[in-house]
């Protein structure tokens, strides 16, 4: 088998990504099927303004939440997909060589659609765990609604994603494997495109903090989402308590650390295993771990903060739409101003966090024996 | 400018220890090219490791450039390698993304060593400084890496089969132009190679076999790569 079912398993960031996407587009989608079956005639004035813009509100939120993570999973598999044949790359060349087409063992990428499975079913199952409390708070006891449960969801929201991403791991195998099979034996990596050659005069530090992020375009797309999501998710969940209430708030919360987590990890453990022999050398020669570290890591921090910054305008003019809009004339609604506390708290602890993982994986990337390197 | 006392290092294998250096000892006069040869196990490579603070021994000493490397932590080895040391390795090792310049820059901006050009042209490449790993041929690619190493210049050099990836042809230049860069600038080299045809280009010859020295000599006068015929 080319790609076992462990395999398809070990697609975690992929799964993390769905799980979030689909426990909230479950709870808003469902409260949207099942608003959507009430009689809007019979409510009074005051449950009919909320009525509606809970509807617009549920669309406005599973269209964004949606899109925007089915494009970092998109971009998760992609990027998997790619680590997966580089790092098989001999074995899948002698499998070629001994006369397997690329469509065979492309195939066997399929089975990475099991980690959307998993991912998307149990953010499915807990989405429908969390419902009765999500109704309870978008109907404030003005909408008559009971839960009920829809097959169509459950076929969109796991059965369709799954098929989907399964095929897109299948594609990007196909065009990552479309190489001779001789240059994957030896291991040649496709050649490198070179961009414009740095100026003489500037450092070899510099030159590498530099070069870094726009090799592995990927990896900056990660970090800077990873700030965008921490930017994004902790201060809405921060406005949350008082434009909804603080369980929606700590789901907020909840789901901005997991995806910032998940995408800034990624891309670091990427990056480390990527740079172990560009590190050893450096310290065979004498750098410290901290010039290391910043030749390394150091061209991603404006991506980081790029991320958070897009993520802080983002949020605000979300919530600014949601209110000022959407939910204009319902009863009871706040007005949204910019919470300038909350920015302040956040970018203090994103900075804090940042640089402690930062400093973190320095010394892991710094603990690349160096015989092994020399012995190679 | 080196000196090895009884130096013991032992690897672990699982459950069983694994001695590689079994009591070496030996002495490197400055300036001086030294050719540690031996078969494939000998330990050669780790004896190179622990010459050149890479690694510590586990038991006796080794002092580089007046100072005792044995005795010292990691940070201050790594001090020591900065100020002291350079490394050329079989497989180069050269950043792919970067220039042939921008990779002898690795080397010349630990010393701030502004004309690392000139040690580009010496080696043959200074046509070639802006072509990148890729566009290289492997003796090409040797070059360079001689280059990095050489532009921090270091007191000692350390070279680990440098022709172990070459042909015989591309093998001989490269070492000529590190006898001459030696001649030049009068730093200390230490080569590890299996290859019998290096000892007569070197001054002093090192033989190991399981873990020992078992025979030192010293040629009076160094000869070219070509002048022994190799």
């Amino acid at each position: 088998m080319i790609v076992g079912v462990k395999d398809g398993f070990k697609f975690i960031g992929v799964a993390v990504v769905c799980a979030c996407a689909t426990f909230v587009l479950t709870f808003f989608l469902n409260y949207r099927l099942d608003a959507l079956a009430v009689d809007a005639g019979t409510l009074s004035e005051e449950a009919r303004a909320l009525y509606d813009a809970q509807l617009v509100s549920a669309k406005i939120t599973c269209a964004v939440t949606g899109g925007c993570l089915a494009l970092i999973a998109a971009a998760l598999t992609v990027f998997y997909v790619g680590v997966y044949i580089d790092s098989r790359a001999q074995r899948l060349g002698v499998l070629k060589a001994l006369g397997y087409s690329d469509g065979r063992l492309a195939a066997g990428f399929l089975a990475f659609g099991l980690s959307v499975f998993v991912g998307s079913a149990a953010g499915h199952g807990a989405g429908y765990a969390f419902s009765p409390i999500v109704y309870r708070l978008m109907s404030d006891g003005l909408i008559p609604l009971t839960l009920r449960y829809h097959t169509t969801l459950t076929v969109c929201l796991v059965l369709l994603p799954t098929a989907l991403f399964a095929a897109l791991a299948a594609l990007c195998a196909l065009v990552k494997l479309r190489r001779p099979a001789l240059s994957l034996i030896r291991g040649k990596a496709e050649r490198e495109k070179h961009g414009k050659d740095g100026r003489a005069e500037r450092s070899f530090l510099r030159d590498c903090m530099l070069k870094t992020p726009a090799r592995s375009k990927l990896l900056t797309f990660f970090v800077a989402i990873a700030g965008f999501c921490y930017g994004t998710m902790l201060q809405m969940s921060r406005s949350m308590k008082e434009l909804s209430s603080v369980t929606m708030g700590a789901v907020m919360l909840l789901i901005g650390v997991v995806l910032s987590v998940t995408a800034f990890a990624l891309a670091m453990t990427s990056l480390t295993r990527a740079n172990a022999k560009t590190v050893a050398l450096m310290r065979a020669y004498g750098y410290s771990l901290s010039e290391c570290g910043a030749a390394v890591f150091g061209g991603f921090r404006l991506f980081a903060y790029l991320g958070f910054a897009v993520g802080t305008v983002y949020q605000y003019g979300l919530l600014k739409l949601m209110t000022a809009v959407v939910f204009r004339g319902v009863a009871g609604m706040p007005a949204y101003t910019f919470d300038v506390k909350a920015f302040f708290v956040t970018l203090a602890t994103f900075l804090v966090l940042y640089e402690a993982a930062i400093a973190f994986f320095t010394y892991r990337i710094g603990k690349t024996p160096l015989k092994n390197f020399i012995a190679e | 400018m080196i000196f090895a006392e009884n130096v013991t290092k032992s690897y672990a294998n699982g459950r069983t220890q694994t001695q590689v250096l079994k009591g070496v000892s030996l002495e490197v006069k400055k300036g001086e090219l030294a050719v540690v040869l031996g078969a494939s196990g000998s330990g050669k490579s780790t004896l190179l490791s622990v010459l050149s603070g890479l690694e510590t021994p586990d038991s006796g000493r080794v002092v580089a450039d007046g100072e005792e490397i044995s005795a010292m932590s990691e940070g201050e080895r790594t001090k020591f390698r900065r100020r002291a040391v350079g490394f050329v390795f079989q497989q180069y090792f050269l950043l792919p993304h970067l220039t042939a310049e921008k990779n002898v820059k690795l080397g010349a901006d630990l010393a701030k060593n502004g004309s690392y050009g000139e040690i580009l042209a010496a080696v043959g490449l200074g046509e070639k400084r802006k072509k990148y790993p890729s566009e290289l041929s492997g003796g090409e690619q040797q070059r360079v890496s001689i280059a990095r190493a050489v532009a921090k210049n270091p007191k000692i050099l350390f070279l680990d089969e440098p022709t172990g990836a070459l042909d015989e042809e591309t093998g001989r230049s490269v070492i000529d132009y590190l006898l001459k860069l030696q001649r030049e600038r009068g730093f200390t080299a230490v080569m590890v190679t299996h290859n019998e045809n290096l000892s007569e280009t070197a001054d002093r010859v090192i033989r190991m076999n399981s873990g020992k020295i078992i025979a030192v000599n010293q040629n009076g006068r160094k000869k070219s790569a070509y002048e022994i015929g190799w």
